[in-house]
């Protein structure tokens, strides 16, 4: 399809009003953990910070003990991400590779707790893991977000399993292979990329949570960093520059992650949603 | 195959596992709004949802809920279906725009509600700063004081974030378009706009509605967001369903009211969500 000249000129200022929206609001946040206490506070804002400075960084990291928290964020969500796509491999295995009765009702019912909202689930889980001593443990809290992360994992490796053809199987067959070794060794080599992005996005939906940090956490040391964020807002002694450094912190990873995988994550991401 | 009996081996841990974190405390969330589980006494009620009907502070939370998912997904709706058209065009820098497009939605909801509660505050912030310095407000304007404007902006915030994820379906589903249709759409003569509603929007039919169920069902569960953007406020204006089932669980206690909440919005959501399950057991038919 050829274009004109205008139409190029338009498709391009389209994509440089999405390119100012878009990080508009991280160019905020950014520059405003650079300021000092005073400036972040004046009226009307600086665009640009009059004097930078790294202030808020410094306090944050070691007074508000954002170490911590990140250690915490970083340990529940890689094994929410590591736990959920184990278990995630093998039933996305089982349910690409086998005919058996009952198969569709349990896929549907797989993807129906999809839809379930984590309101519904956390209180009884605050009573669960009050009886099973699991209370206020970041291990109760793996536990927790695996609920959330798990249905997803398990669609998302199926739908990659799908695209392998069934001749490998039969190939591996035929050479003597169990079918955990045809698992392990024959497709998950073939799905990586799908395994990659099933990793990556139940890591970030880990991440980026608060509600069951909220209701399941209670003791300052085992907080996650986005709850640790909640707890800073509002108190008398932090400014908004400490609060925007907090959150570039808890960005970062997140996005880091997203740029160096953007390929495998989009591609993979539009391989579920269409399951060809 | 023989083996198929195997298959059930291998959904195995899976099935264990969720039954476990998932069905158990679903289903104790249903006993408990009746009144049924983890008390001294238990006896079947329904004074929970009795009392959700006359309670003002629950209607309106169900109102904003309605609201809100309404703008805020037909705003993803139409800037999704607008960025994936431009990435699907043959772009100089194209992983760059989709790196851009992109980078919203890996901002954890929580943060972002932070970061623009801070970029709409009265004094320091820069959306009054901007208007201020444009001439177009001379007085600073209280975004999140005011009942109104405090819901627009959550409202505005989401609806940021939130755009890529139907976006990213939109654009799977472009890409899926064959390319002669537009070849033959363009010797029957037709214009940019014809090609648009007679060969992209019916192609793309499928993917729009997945889309839709999809973002529905996300921003029904929505919580950290406007937790950490007003926490409700002012007043209830910017409560939501997920918001108010946490207070009354969590901060009065009232179990039983606080987890007939979350079983009506679960009894929606599941409804909403019948025509994706249908669609996509279709598919594996």
């Amino acid at each position: 399809m050829r274009k004109s000249k205008q139409v190029w000129v338009f498709i391009y200022a389209a994509l440089g009003v999405m390119f100012v929206y878009n990080l508009l609001p991280f160019f905020w946040m950014v520059i405003s953990s650079f300021k000092t206490e005073l400036e972040v506070i004046s009226y009307p804002a600086t665009l640009l910070p009059n004097e930078f400075t790294t202030e808020a960084y410094e306090k944050i990291w070691l007074q508000e003990g954002f170490l911590l928290y990140f250690k915490n964020s970083l340990i529940v969500s890689l094994s929410t991400a590591a736990l959920s796509s184990l278990v995630g491999i093998f039933a996305g295995y089982g349910f690409s590779r086998f005919r058996f009765p009952g198969r569709l009702t349990l896929m549907t019912a797989f993807l129906a707790t999809q839809m379930i909202p984590g309101v519904l689930l956390v209180g009884p889980y605050f009573k669960m893991l009050t009886i099973a001593g699991l209370y206020n443990t970041l291990f109760g809290l793996i536990l927790a977000q695996t609920s959330i992360t798990l249905p997803f994992s398990v669609w998302m490796m199926k739908g990659y399993m799908d695209t392998v053809p069934i001749e490998i199987d039969q190939a591996a067959e035929v050479d003597g292979a169990s079918r955990l070794q045809t698992m392990f060794l024959c497709i998950v080599p073939l799905v990586l990329p799908g395994l990659v992005a099933t990793t990556i996005f139940a890591f970030l939906l880990s991440w980026g949570d608060l509600l069951w940090a909220l209701c399941l956490i209670s003791e300052q040391s085992k907080q996650t960093i986005t709850l640790g964020i909640t707890q800073l807002v509002g108190q008398f002694r932090v400014q908004w520059s400490e609060i925007m450094a907090a959150t570039v912190i808890a960005s970062i990873i997140p996005a880091t992650l997203y740029l160096i995988l953007q390929r495998y994550l989009v591609q993979g991401f539009a391989e579920a949603a269409v399951k060809e | 195959m023989r083996d198929y009996y195997k298959g059930y081996l291998f959904i195995l841990p899976a099935f264990l596992l969720l039954l476990i974190i998932l069905g158990f405390p679903a289903v104790a969330a249903f006993l408990q709004s009746f009144n049924l589980m983890w008390v001294a006494t238990p006896s079947f009620t329904l004074g929970a949802y009795k009392a959700l009907a006359f309670d003002p502070e629950f209607l309106t939370s169900l109102m904003n809920t309605v609201i809100f998912v309404t703008v805020v997904v037909s705003s993803h709706l139409v800037i999704g279906l607008g960025v994936a058209l431009l990435l699907n065009m043959d772009l100089r820098f194209k992983w760059l725009w989709r790196v851009v497009a992109i980078l919203p939605w890996t901002m954890p909801d929580v943060i972002g509600g932070l970061v623009w509660r801070f970029m709409f505050d009265t004094l320091p912030g820069i959306v009054n700063s901007v208007l201020l310095r444009t001439g177009i407000s001379v007085e600073p304007i209280d975004w999140l004081g005011n009942p109104t404007l405090a819901f627009v902006s959550v409202m505005l915030a989401e609806s940021w974030r939130g755009y890529a994820y139907p976006m990213l379906i939109l654009l799977a589903g472009l890409q899926a378009i064959p390319r002669q249709q537009y070849e033959a759409a363009e010797l029957d003569g037709c214009t940019a706009i014809q090609k648009f509603i007679y060969v992209t929007l019916p192609n793309l039919k499928h993917m729009i509605i997945i889309a839709l169920v999809l973002d529905v069902i996300w921003e029904s569960r929505l919580f950290g967001m406007v937790y950490s953007m007003t926490g409700g406020g002012p007043g209830y204006s910017t409560q939501i369903l997920t918001l108010l089932s946490y207070k009354q669980y969590f901060q009065f206690f009232n179990v039983s009211y606080g987890a007939s909440m979350a079983v009506v919005l679960a009894t929606v959501l599941f409804f909403i969500s019948l025509p994706y399950l249908r669609m996509s057991m279709r598919q594996q038919l």
